[in-house]
């Protein structure tokens, strides 16, 4: 027994074991970074908003200067409501700092996933292991939805601890609700940046088309607020399906819910198909 | 263009039959046919372009082929599954590394998807090539990260290997051990498949060769032929002869293709004068 154990080389070699999901957990370790970062930018942003609430609120003098300004100007950047902590946390944040942050976070790992990696030329490798190319889209996909609920699940946090110290008084259902659309409403621009960065390998096309769905949905959305004649851009602004009906004040409803998880849903899957036709890195 | 008999699809690591390849209006494989019998060392030679990694990313289904069809291991290419893929090991030409993480981790993830490795193999392999796996891979050189990519290629010993111009980045010591590896692979039942611009190193690696030129297969022959085949360039110099005399001395030789005499200028002497001589050597009258 001793002598066995005095030499280990007799012993057959243990082999490493494959963990299941490996790009799935790759995804997930490589982007903690990033991941601590844009948290850090979330806690930051409410911090700052948040809890001067309530010397806005009371102020007389700053509803008088919000009054003050061009009605098309508030409209625009969702300024009407800031006198209840719902509509203030919503205009500040949910629909303005914490929409533009959570957008270029999922837009830029939406982008990086298969479209930044192929550039790169690290795709051509990984494809080479036991991977399908199926199970790569699909596990990259689902990498960049777990961190930007991640994400979400911050700003949540974060707005619950602000909730009482700020005198917000924000419904907890509504604003875990609200949470749920503004991380669905950023898997999708995330989702349409996988998709574009899968037809084309390239990472810039990805940011595009993800910019695209962000920036275009917030335009369609101020230009359709300014009047009852440009209302019907509402319905090509996925930013307006999402805030248009003030979730913090009323709670999301469940079909808009699903059909922006569903919609990211679709398109991970065409970004996967996509991926499965195409040459790799040419 | 087959210029050898199909070895049965058992027998065979890979069977490429007509593979064709376009991109857009360019033939970047025209019809390439080849077999390569399990357990033998097949190299590919030709100048930049020619379709070397062409082939090897269509045989790994990275590009989709036109026309045509690859079986590796019995397995068809095209759409192949994990299964198959956890029995190759690729190294591609153009080696990109993500940077930010340290060799072993990278290489604990490459084992992830495509082991189980071996405990203690990823340590051996390094040793071998002077490697320290725990370097971050952005700050190794690139013959150091040359050799991570030989060692993420071998480390699962799969049944074959695709490698695409392996020891560009090494150094001649490194080019040795890499040979040896690729001998010791031989002599374990694996396949090897690699490509190279330096003739050298396949004469010493490979069974076979073929020699590759604008998408199409020139010739596929054994390394001894190969040999026996190259031009090869010799610089001579006399003394004590003219130029005339040495020409007419030269020129009836066998296999002489190009023959340059000149005289030396007087200011550069010794020699008065050189010859020039390229050769092609017959197969008829060996050198």
């Amino acid at each position: 027994m001793t002598a066995t154990s005095a030499r280990p080389a007799v012993v057959p070699a243990p082999l490493e074991r494959r963990s299941p999901l490996p790009v799935f957990t790759k995804s997930l370790t490589d982007s903690w970074r990033s991941l601590v970062g844009w948290s850090l930018g979330f806690i930051a942003a409410l911090s700052l908003y948040l809890p001067i609430f309530p010397s806005m609120s009371g102020n007389s003098q700053m509803q008088d200067l919000i009054d003050s300004l061009p009605p098309a100007l508030t409209r625009t950047i969702n300024y009407e409501n800031i006198s209840t902590g719902a509509g203030y946390a919503q205009s500040t944040f949910f629909g303005l700092m914490g929409f533009l942050l959570i957008s270029i976070a999922a837009i830029s790992w939406g982008a990086a996933a298969i479209g930044g990696d192929e550039e790169s030329g690290q795709l051509e490798l990984t494809l080479a292991h036991a991977v399908t190319r199926m199970e790569v889209a699909v596990q990259r996909f689902a990498a960049l939805a777990v961190k930007i609920l991640a994400l979400a699940a911050v700003a949540f946090r974060m707005v619950l601890f602000w909730n009482g110290p700020a005198e917000l008084d924000i419904d907890a259902a509504n604003l875990a609700s609200t949470c749920l659309l503004f991380a669905g409403h950023a898997l999708v621009c995330g989702s349409t940046a996988l998709l574009c960065g899968a037809l084309t390998g390239r990472r810039i096309w990805g940011i595009g088309g993800g910019t695209a769905v962000a920036v275009g949905g917030y335009v369609f959305n101020a230009v359709g607020n300014q009047s009852t004649d440009l209302a019907w851009l509402h319905a090509l602004s996925p930013y307006y399906a999402a805030y248009g009906h003030h979730p913090l004040i009323h709670g999301a409803d469940a079909w808009t819910l699903a059909l922006f998880y569903l919609a990211a849903l679709v398109l991970g899957v065409l970004a996967a198909l996509t991926l499965r036709q195409r040459d790799v890195g040419v | 263009m087959t210029l050898r008999s199909s070895l049965p699809a058992a027998k065979a690591a890979i069977e490429a039959v007509h593979l064709v390849k376009r991109f857009g209006t360019t033939v970047a494989l025209d019809g390439v046919s080849f077999s390569i019998a399990r357990g033998s060392v097949f190299g590919v030679i030709g100048p930049n372009g020619a379709g070397k990694t062409t082939i090897m990313r269509a045989l790994l289904d990275l590009i989709r082929l036109s026309s045509g069809r690859a079986t590796l291991l019995g397995t068809d290419s095209r759409n192949a599954g994990p299964e198959l893929r956890r029995r190759i090991g690729y190294l591609p030409g153009e080696l990109i590394l993500e940077g930010r993480t340290t060799g072993r981790r990278l290489l604990g993830h490459y084992a992830n998807i495509s082991g189980p490795v071996v405990q203690g193999r990823v340590d051996d392999l390094a040793d071998r090539f002077g490697l320290d796996p725990d370097r971050t891979v952005r700050t190794l050189s690139k013959g150091n990260k040359q050799k991570l990519g030989i060692v993420q290629a071998f480390m699962h010993q799969p049944d074959l290997l695709v490698l695409d111009e392996p020891t560009s980045g090494l150094d001649p010591l490194m080019q040795q051990e890499f040979l040896s590896l690729v001998s010791e692979a031989r002599d374990a039942g694996q396949t090897v498949f690699l490509s190279s611009h330096m003739i050298s190193e396949i004469q010493q690696a490979a069974d076979e060769v073929a020699i590759l030129r604008d998408g199409r297969i020139i010739t596929v022959a054994g390394v001894e032929a190969l040999r026996g085949s190259a031009i090869r360039h010799l610089r001579m110099s006399a003394t004590g002869v003219g130029v005339a005399e040495l020409r007419s001395r030269l020129a009836p030789l066998t296999g002489m293709a190009e023959l340059d005499c000149r005289s030396r200028r007087p200011a550069q002497r010794p020699p008065p004068c050189s010859a020039v001589r390229s050769r092609r050597s017959s197969r008829r009258s060996p050198p």
